[in-house]
C-alpha cells in the first residue's frame, strides 16, 4: 500500500515536476456539511508559514504547490488537511460540539484540550463582548461552570467579585488572579480594557491548572489573550452600538406623603405624636403631595459604543489594531463612563526568531457617586432618607432645602458635588522566543510586561452641600487622590518538545519576576469660596481661615521569585500526563516562610481511542481526568505585613509614630490544596456535550484574624489557623437540538454547587467577627445572629428566640446569637438557548444563584423608628400599637435591634441576563457591497429578575448591604456590525 | 552573525534561569518605620510618646461622628442634662434609653480606644530603661508622661465598667495592663487593685516628672498653644479627680489645692476665651484638636450642619443665672432652640464654626468643687463654702451661705453648672445618689433606680469571646 502511493506521488511528480516547481493557484469553496458557506476559514499550506482565509461566500484562493497539504482550521468544525492535488477544491467541514482541538491557554503553555488534564473552561470573546458593559468580568455571569460572578453595583465600569470554585480563603483575597496576554494585571481595574479586544478568557479552575502560578494561583486563574493579525488580506471592521438604560422596580417600598404623615400623628412612639407640630391645614396640603424623586435623581440614560479594527498580516508580519470609544451615561444623574482605548498587537518571525508585542492603552473617566453606606449626605440614601411630602424642587427651581427633619436633598450632593476618577491604563507586553536550529523542539523565551495604571480621584466638595458640614473651615473642599501602580513581569524559560514514536512529551524550565510598585499621593484642600472649582480655587490655609491643606503620599513594594517547571506527555494520544513543580517565594512574608513549594500532577485518558472503544456507537469522545496539587495565596494584609510598623501621626502639630501593624513572625502562605476528577463525554452523533467534575479542595494555613483581648490595644491578630474544605460538582450540558433545514437550535445550560467548611482552627473552636463566624464543621463566614421571633401582641416587644431555640424572651442578649446562614451561594449557574435561521439569530441566556442571604442594614435605617423624621419603610405601618395587635413589627417603645434575623433576607435570584435578536446579511449582497459581513442586533440586559429581596437587586457579595446601592443596570441596545 | 545572536540569546536564558536573586524578595518600608530598626535613641521614643496622645483624639473617646464619643457626650446624655432633638440620628439612644448591649458598637470602640493609648503608652515605655544611665532626665520626662497617660485611660473605663469606686472595694476592677504583649489575657482583679496600680502610676509619674530635662510646657502661661501635655501639675490633678472618687478626702485636697494654687481661675473676661480657645488660662491639661480633626461635642449639637441631636433640659437651663458668665459661654439660642455652645468653635474659625475644639480635660474650676465637695464630705462646710464662692464669684454668679446637706447639693448643682459636658454628669449621679430622675421629654426613659445594671456598661461581646479571664458586669 505504502509502496504504492510511493510510486503514485512519485508518478505524479515526474507528471507535473514543470508544474510543481512553480506556484500553482488553488481555488474552491468551504462549506459546512449544512450547506451554508463558510466564512473566515483558515487556510494554510502545512509546513509553510502561508495561507489565507475564505471570504464571506466560503470562496478561498491560495498559491500552493502541487501536492502540498492544505489545511482547513476553524473554531467549532473539524480541521480537515487536503491534498492540493487540483486546482479547484471544494472541502466541506464537520461542525464538532466538545471541540477537542480547542486550544486551553494556560498562560505559560497552549494545548489542545484534548491533551489537557487540567479543569479550564474557555470563553470566547466574541459571545461575550457584545454586552453593553464598562467592566469585562461582568460579562462572564452565567457561562462556566465553577466561575461565580456577582455584580453589586450598576455604578458605569465597577468591577464585579469573581470566586472561583468556592472562596478558598475567609480573610485573603479571594478573587482570582487575571493575566493578560501572559502578565499579570490588577484585578478590579477593568474599566479601562476594551472587551471587545478579548479573543478568549480562560478560567483555569484546578490544580495543575493553578500551581503553575504557585503562590497567586490559590484562587484560580482567568487568562485573557487578546486578538492578533492573520495570515491574510486586511480586514476592516466597525461595531456601533447605542441604548437606553432604564430604572428597574426596587421591592423596597417606602411611604407615601399620606402614610408618612399618619405615622407621625396617630402612631404613638416615645419621642411623642406629630413632633413636626403640623396643623390640620398642613396635613391636608403636605398629604396631597406626590414628590417625583426617582426623575429628579435617576434618567433613562443612553449608552453608546464604537470600536473600529483592523487585522491581517503576511507570512512574516502579523497585525491586529483597534480604537474604541464607549460612552455610558449612568442611570443616577451625573454619573458615567467614558472611555478611550487603543491597542497594537504585532508579531513578527525572522527565521529562528519570533517577535511579539502586544499593547493597549485606556484612557477612561468615571463620574460616581457613593453608594452602600450609611452617610446621611450619601445621594442614594437621601433619595430614600428625604420626606415623601418635601418635593425635590422649590416653585422658583431652587433645590428644596427645607425638609423639617433635616435630611438633606439628594440633588445638590448629586450635582454639585464630584467624584471623578479618572484612569490611564496601559499594558505592554513584549517577548522573543529562539526556536534553536542546532536542535530541533529546544525554545527559548523571554517575556516582559508592564501593567501601568494611573489614577486620579477627584472629589469635590461644595460649600453649599451637607457634606461640607464636616470640611475644616466650612468653605468646600477638593480632595484628589493620585495612584501610579506599576507591575512588571517578566518570565524568561526554556522548552523542549519532542515525539518519538507514540511518546509525546515536552518539558520547560521557567523563571519569574513579578514586582509591583504601588505610589499614591494626593491632598484634601480647603476654601473654595470663589468661582474656581477646581485646585486653583483652594484658598492657602493659615492660622485662622482653617484652609490648611492635608497632604499625604505612601509608596510600597511587593515583589515575588519564582522557578519552575512545567512537563507533559502523552501516550498513543491516549494517555496523558501533565506535571508542575514551582518554588515561590514573596516579600511578604516573614523571614524563614518568604519560600515554599507548590506541584500538581494531572491524568487524562482518552477512553474513546482505545481499540475495544471503537464499535461502540454510545460515545462520540469520552475522557477521564483526574488531577491533584496545590496552590498559594499571600494575597493578605499590606505589602510588610509581617513587621512591625510605626506610622506618622500628629498631635499638637508636632510628629509622632503610632503602631500601626502587629509583628507576625509565623505569617506564612495560605496553600489550598485541590483534587479534581472529571468526566468529558460527547453523545448521540456528537449533538450532545457535557462535563461532570468532583474538586475538593482544603486551605491550610487559612488567614484568619485571631481575637486578642482588646485590653493589649488591638482586638484580633492576622495568624494562620486552621482549614478550609471547598466540595462541589459542576455539571455543563450543551445540545443540538435541531440542525436541519437551515435551522440550528442550541440549549445548554450549567450548575456548580460548592460547600465551604471550616475543618479546623488550631485550637480555637470558633472565631466570631461581628455578624458573622467560622465554627468548626460549619461553612465558613456563617452568619451568626440572634433569631428574631416577632412581636409580643400583649406589649409589643420584640421578641427573641434564646440560644436553646425554645424559649422565647424580650431580652436582646448577644449570646444567643446561633448560625442562620451563609453569604456565599450554595448553587449557582446558567443556561440559555440560541435559535438560527437564514442569518436571523436569536439567543437567550439566563443566570441564577440560590442558596444564600443577604443582611439587608439598608433596612435597619428604614425601620427603625428612632429615625421618624426621615421617611421609612412603609411595613411600618404594621407597627404594633394596642395590646391584642398581631403584627411582625415591633412597638416603638421596645427596644430597637439591628443585629437580628428580622434583617437577614434571602437572596435567591433568577434573572433573564441577556436577549440577542441579530440578523446577518446574506453573502449575496454583501458581495455586491464589497463587505465581507453585515451584522445588525439588539439586545436587552437584565431584562427581568425574579427575587424576594428587598431592593433593587440581591447581588450582594458582600453579605452585608450597608445602605442604599446603585441599581444594577437594566439595558437596551441595538447596533450593527459591518466588515470591509 | 544570526548564529551568534542565537547563542548570546541562549546564554542569557540559561544565566537569568541560574542566578538566583533572594534580594528580591527583601524589601522593606520607605514610608513607615520598621520597629525592629526603630527606637535606637531615646529621642525615637519622643515619637511613640507624642503618638499615644495623638491616639486621644480618636472618635470612640472625646470626638464623635455617629456613635462615638463615649467618655464624653454619652456621659451626659446618660445623665439628666438632654433630651433627643430634632435631628437626632440615634447614636446616643442606647445611653439616653440606658439598653446598651454587650454588642453596641460604642460600648466596643470605648473599651478598645481607652486600652489603645494604654498600649501606646506602653510601647513608649518599652525598652525605655536602656537609657536610664545616659540620658536619666530624658528618660524621666518621657517615663513619666506615659504612665500618666496610661493611668489616666485606665481610670476613665473605670468609671464606666466598674460598679463601686470605693478605694479598697473588692467587687470586679478593670484589667490593669502594664506591658505591651497582645497575648495577655489579663483578668480584672479587684477595684482595690485597679486603684493600686493607677495611684502607684501616677506618684511614680509625678515623682520623675518632677526631675527633668527641660520642661515640658510652662506652668504659668494662658497662651492658647499651653497645656498640651501632661506634667506634674497635671499628675496633682488627675489624682486630685482620682480620690475623690475613690472617697480619699484628704488627698483629694491635698492634690486640689496644689493645683488651684499654680493656676488660678480665669475671670470673667477670659473665661469665654477658654471655649473659644483664645486662652488656657485655668486650663490645666487639654487635648488638643486642630483644624481637619474631628469636632468635640457633634453627637451633642454640630454647629457646622446647625445639627441639634440633643436639647439641653429646661431644668438645666434655668440653673443659670442670665449673668453668670457660663450661661452664655455655654448656651447659645441658634435658629430660635437653646444650642450647646461650649464646643462651638474656635476663635480662629471665623464665619464657620465647626466645633473643631480642644477637649479641656482638667481645669481649676473642676479642682475647686473638688476641694468643696472633700471639705464637705469632711464636715469642712465653712471651707467648702468658701470654695464654692470663690468659684461662683469668678463665674459671677450669687455667692451663698449654705451649710450642711444644702450644701453638698450645692455643691452637685454647681458641678452640673460648671462642668456640663466635660465627662462628669453620668458618674457624678453614680457616685453620689446613684439614682436619675428626669422630668421633660423622656418618654418611657425618665428615671434610673440604684439596683438597674445601667449603671455599668456591659464588658464588650469581643472581649468575653476573646479573654477567658473576664468576668461581666451583672445583668449583661
Amino acid at each position: 500500500m505504502r509502496f504504492k502511493s510511493l510510486l503514485l506521488t512519485l508518478a505524479a511528480f515526474l507528471l507535473f515536476s514543470s508544474l510543481a516547481l512553480a506556484q500553482q493557484v488553488v481555488q474552491g469553496r468551504v462549506m459546512a456539511s449544512s450547506g451554508i458557506p463558510l466564512s473566515g476559514v483558515s487556510i494554510s499550506i502545512k509546513g509553510t508559514d502561508a495561507g489565507t482565509s475564505s471570504d464571506n461566500d466560503g470562496r478561498y484562493r491560495i498559491n500552493a504547490t502541487a501536492n502540498a497539504i492544505l489545511v482547513f482550521s476553524m473554531v467549532g468544525y473539524t480541521p480537515k488537511e487536503v491534498v492540493a492535488n487540483a486546482t479547484t477544491l471544494d472541502v466541506t467541514l464537520e461542525p464538532i460540539l466538545a471541540n477537542l482541538q480547542e486550544v486551553v491557554v494556560t498562560g505559560y503553555t497552549t494545548q489542545t484540550r484534548k491533551q489537557y488534564t487540567g479543569s479550564v473552561a474557555r470563553i470566547s470573546g466574541s459571545d461575550v463582548n457584545l454586552q453593553p458593559i464598562g467592566s469585562f468580568d461582568q460579562l462572564l455571569q452565567g457561562r462556566s461552570p465553577g466561575l461565580l460572578i456577582q455584580s453589586q453595583s450598576g455604578q458605569p465600569g465597577s468591577a464585579a467579585s469573581v470566586t472561583i470554585r468556592g472562596k478558598g480563603s475567609v480573610l485573603g483575597g479571594t478573587q482570582p488572579l487575571y493575566i493578560v496576554d501572559g502578565i499579570q494585571v490588577t484585578g478590579a481595574d477593568f474599566q479601562g480594557i476594551n472587551p471587545a479586544d478579548i479573543e478568549t478568557y480562560n478560567v483555569l479552575k484546578d490544580a495543575v491548572a493553578t500551581a503553575q502560578y504557585g503562590s497567586r494561583g490559590a484562587n484560580g486563574v482567568i487568562v485573557i489573550t487578546t486578538r492578533r493579525g492573520k495570515n491574510a488580506k486586511t480586514r476592516l471592521s466597525y461595531d456601533f452600538q447605542y441604548g437606553t438604560q432604564t430604572l428597574p422596580k426596587s421591592q423596597l417600598d417606602l411611604m407615601s406623603s399620606r402614610e408618612k404623615l399618619d405615622y407621625e400623628l396617630y402612631y404613638d412612639r416615645p419621642d411623642g405624636l406629630n413632633p413636626f407640630g403640623w396643623s390640620p391645614d398642613d396635613v391636608d396640603s403636605l398629604a396631597k403631595i406626590v414628590a417625583n424623586w426617582d426623575d429628579a435623581v435617576f434618567r433613562k440614560a443612553k449608552t453608546q459604543q464604537h470600536v473600529l479594527s483592523a487585522t491581517g498580516g503576511n507570512d512574516k508580519t502579523r497585525f491586529f489594531l483597534s480604537g474604541s470609544v464607549f460612552d455610558q451615561q449612568g442611570l443616577v444623574r451625573a454619573t458615567s463612563l467614558r472611555r478611550y482605548t487603543g491597542r497594537v498587537n504585532l508579531d513578527h518571525t525572522a527565521g529562528a526568531v519570533k517577535f511579539s508585542l502586544s499593547t493597549t492603552l485606556g484612557v477612561s473617566t468615571a463620574t460616581n457617586t457613593d453608594e452602600n453606606d450609611n452617610v446621611i449626605s450619601t445621594p442614594l440614601n437621601a433619595y430614600r432618607w428625604t420626606l415623601p411630602y418635601i418635593t425635590p424642587y422649590l416653585p422658583d427651581g431652587s433645590y428644596n432645602l427645607l425638609d423639617p427633619g433635616g435630611n438633606p436633598n439628594p440633588l445638590p450632593e448629586l450635582f454639585l458635588n464630584t467624584n471623578k476618577n479618572r484612569q490611564l491604563k496601559g499594558i505592554g507586553v513584549a517577548s522573543i522566543e529562539y526556536r534553536a536550529p542546532f536542535m530541533k523542539g529546544l525554545t527559548a523565551r523571554t517575556q516582559w510586561g508592564i501593567d501601568f495604571t494611573d489614577n486620579q480621584g477627584e472629589n469635590y466638595i461644595d460649600r453649599n452641600t451637607q457634606e461640607n458640614n464636616v470640611v475644616p473651615g466650612g468653605g468646600g473642599a477638593l480632595q484628589i487622590t493620585n495612584l501610579r501602580r506599576v507591575r512588571t513581569t517578566g518570565t524568561t524559560s526554556l522548552q523542549y518538545e519532542r515525539k518519538s514514536g507514540d511518546h509525546n512529551w515536552g518539558v520547560g524550565l521557567y523563571q519569574e519576576i513579578v514586582k509591583r510598585k504601588t505610589e499614591t499621593n494626593g491632598f484634601f484642600g480647603f476654601g473654595l469660596v470663589g468661582p474656581i472649582r477646581n485646585a486653583s480655587g483652594i484658598t492657602p490655609g493659615n492660622a485662622t481661615n482653617n484652609y490648611i491643606p492635608v497632604v499625604n503620599g505612601n509608596v510600597t513594594e511587593d515583589a515575588l521569585l519564582s522557578y519552575f517547571t512545567i512537563a507533559n506527555y502523552d501516550y498513543q494520544g491516549k494517555y496523558f500526563v501533565n506535571l508542575t513543580g514551582r518554588r515561590d517565594g514573596s516579600s511578604r512574608l516573614a523571614e524563614g516562610n518568604k519560600f515554599v513549594n507548590y506541584g500538581g500532577i494531572g491524568l487524562g485518558w482518552a477512553v474513546t481511542a482505545e481499540p475495544f472503544m471503537q464499535q461502540q456507537q454510545v460515545f462520540n469522545n469520552l475522557k477521564l481526568k483526574f488531577s491533584y496539587g496545590s496552590a498559594g495565596n499571600a494575597d493578605i494584609g499590606n505589602s510588610y505585613e509581617a513587621l512591625e510598623q510605626f506610622g506618622p501621626v500628629s498631635y499638637n502639630g508636632a510628629p509622632g509614630l503610632s503602631l500601626v501593624n502587629l509583628r507576625k513572625d509565623q505569617l506564612s502562605w495560605e496553600t489550598r490544596t485541590t483534587a479534581n476528577l472529571g468526566v468529558e463525554f460527547t453523545t448521540m452523533k456528537n449533538r450532545l456535550s457535557g462535563s461532570i467534575e468532583l474538586f475538593n479542595s482544603i486551605t491550610r494555613g487559612l488567614y484568619l484574624n485571631r481575637l486578642l483581648s482588646s485590653t493589649n490595644g488591638v482586638g484580633s491578630i492576622l495568624t494562620n489557623l486552621g482549614q478550609l474544605q471547598n466540595r462541589g460538582i459542576e455539571l455543563s450540558l450543551d445540545y443540538n437540538l435541531v440542525n436541519q433545514g437551515g435551522w440550528n437550535l442550541n440549549v445548554f445550560a450549567n450548575w456548580t454547587g460548592n460547600q465551604s467548611i471550616i475543618k479546623a482552627l488550631d485550637g480555637n473552636n470558633e472565631i466570631i467577627t461581628g455578624i458573622n463566624i467560622n465554627r468548626i464543621g460549619s461553612v465558613a463566614n456563617s452568619i451568626y445572629l440572634v433569631r428574631y421571633a416577632g412581636v409580643d401582641p400583649d406589649n409589643g416587644d420584640a421578641l427573641y428566640l434564646k440560644a436553646d431555640g425554645k424559649t422565647l424572651t424580650n431580652i436582646y442578649d448577644p449570646s444567643d446569637a446561633v448560625i442562620v446562614g451563609q453569604f456565599d451561594p450554595k448553587g449557582f449557574g446558567g443556561f440559555g438557548t440560541s435559535v438560527s435561521y437564514m442569518g436571523v439569530e436569536l439567543s437567550a441566556l439566563f443566570t441564577y444563584q440560590y442558596g444564600y442571604q443577604v443582611f439587608n442594614q439598608a433596612r435597619v435605617d428604614l425601620e427603625n423608628p428612632q429615625y421618624w423624621f426621615s421617611n421609612l419603610n412603609r411595613d411600618l405601618l404594621r407597627e404594633w400599637q394596642n395590646p391584642g395587635d398581631i403584627t411582625d413589627i415591633p412597638s416603638p417603645f421596645s427596644d430597637f435591634q439591628a443585629a437580628t434575623t428580622r434583617f437577614l433576607e434571602k437572596g435567591d435570584f433568577l434573572r433573564f441576563r441577556n436577549l440577542t435578536l441579530s440578523y446577518s446579511l446574506p453573502n449575496k449582497l454583501l458581495g455586491k457591497w464589497d463587505m465581507t459581513h453585515l451584522r445588525v442586533f439588539a439586545q436587552a440586559q437584565n431584562l427581568h429578575t425574579w427575587y424576594s429581596f428587598k431592593g433593587y437587586d440581591p447581588e450582594v457579595f458582600t453579605g452585608i448591604l450597608t445602605g442604599a446601592v446603585y441599581p444594577a443596570l437594566r439595558v437596551f441596545t441595538m447596533g450593527v456590525s459591518v466588515g470591509l | 552573525m544570526r548564529n551568534k545572536i542565537s547563542l548570546l540569546l541562549m546564554m542569557i536564558t540559561t544565566g537569568v534561569l541560574l542566578v538566583s536573586c533572594k534580594k528580591v524578595v527583601d524589601l522593606k518600608p520607605t514610608h513607615t518605620i520598621d520597629g525592629d530598626l526603630f527606637f535606637n535613641t531615646v529621642g525615637d521614643y519622643e515619637f511613640a510618646l507624642n503618638a499615644a496622645y495623638d491616639r486621644l483624639k480618636q472618635n470612640s473617646m472625646y470626638a464623635g461622628v455617629n456613635g462615638g464619643s463615649i467618655f464624653l457626650c454619652a456621659v451626659d446624655v446618660a445623665g439628666d442634662n438632654f433630651y433627643g432633638g430634632p435631628a437626632n440620628l440615634g447614636a446616643m439612644n442606647p445611653y439616653f434609653r440606658w439598653n446598651y448591649t454587650a454588642d453596641e458598637a460604642s460600648v466596643q470602640g470605648g473599651w478598645d480606644a481607652a486600652y489603645n493609648v494604654i498600649q501606646q503608652a506602653n510601647i513608649t515605655l518599652r525598652g525605655l530603661q536602656r537609657f536610664r544611665t545616659s540620658d536619666p532626665l530624658t528618660v524621666n520626662r518621657i517615663e513619666g508622661q506615659a504612665r500618666a497617660l496610661r493611668a489616666y485611660m485606665h481610670f476613665e473605663a473605670m468609671r464606666w465598667w466598674v460598679d463601686d469606686y470605693a478605694r479598697n472595694s473588692q467587687e470586679p476592677g478593670i484589667p490593669y495592663v502594664d506591658t505591651f504583649n497582645v497575648e495577655l489575657m489579663p483578668a480584672r482583679g479587684t477595684v482595690e487593685q485597679t486603684y493600686d496600680a493607677m495611684e502607684a502610676d501616677l506618684k511614680i509619674a509625678k515623682e520623675l516628672l518632677s526631675d527633668i530635662d527641660e520642661p515640658i510646657q510652662s506652668i504659668s502661661s494662658a497662651a492658647a498653644t499651653n497645656r498640651a501635655y501632661i506634667d506634674s501639675l497635671v499628675c496633682n490633678a488627675m489624682l486630685a479627680r482620682m480620690y475623690l472618687y475613690a472617697g480619699e478626702a484628704d488627698s483629694a485636697i491635698k492634690y486640689s489645692s496644689m493645683v488651684i494654687a499654680a493656676r488660678p481661675l480665669a475671670n470673667t473676661a477670659e473665661f469665654p476665651l477658654i471655649w473659644q480657645d483664645g486662652t488656657t488660662r485655668e486650663v490645666v491639661w487639654s487635648i488638643k484638636f486642630q483644624a481637619g480633626d474631628a469636632a468635640l461635642a457633634r453627637e451633642i449639637y454640630q454647629p457646622a450642619g446647625d445639627q441639634l441631636s440633643w436639647r439641653p433640659v429646661t431644668a438645666l437651663l434655668n440653673l443659670y443665672d442670665p449673668a453668670d458668665v457660663r450661661t452664655a459661654a455655654y448656651w447659645v439660642n441658634r435658629n430660635g432652640r437653646m444650642v450647646l455652645n461650649k464646643y462651638f468653635a474656635k476663635t480662629t474659625a471665623g464665619a464657620s464654626p465647626d466645633g473643631v475644639t480642644d477637649y479641656k480635660v482638667f481645669r481649676t474650676g473642676e479642682m475647686y468643687l473638688i476641694r468643696a465637695e472633700a471639705r464637705a464630705n469632711k464636715g469642712l462646710d465653712a471651707a467648702a463654702l468658701a470654695d464654692l464662692n470663690a468659684l461662683r464669684s469668678a463665674r459671677n454668679a450669687a455667692t451663698g451661705t449654705e451649710s450642711g446637706t444644702a450644701l453638698q447639693t450645692a455643691i452637685a448643682i454647681e458641678r452640673r453648672k460648671e462642668l456640663v459636658v466635660e465627662g462628669h454628669r453620668f458618674f457624678d449621679l453614680k457616685r453620689t445618689t446613684r439614682s436619675i430622675s428626669r422630668t421633660q421629654n423622656c418618654s418611657s426613659f425618665c428615671s434610673l433606680g440604684s439596683g438597674s445594671r445601667a449603671w455599668n456598661l456591659p464588658v464588650p461581646q469581643t472581649e468575653m469571646i476573646a479573654n477567658d479571664n473576664m468576668v461581666q458586669n451583672p445583668g449583661y
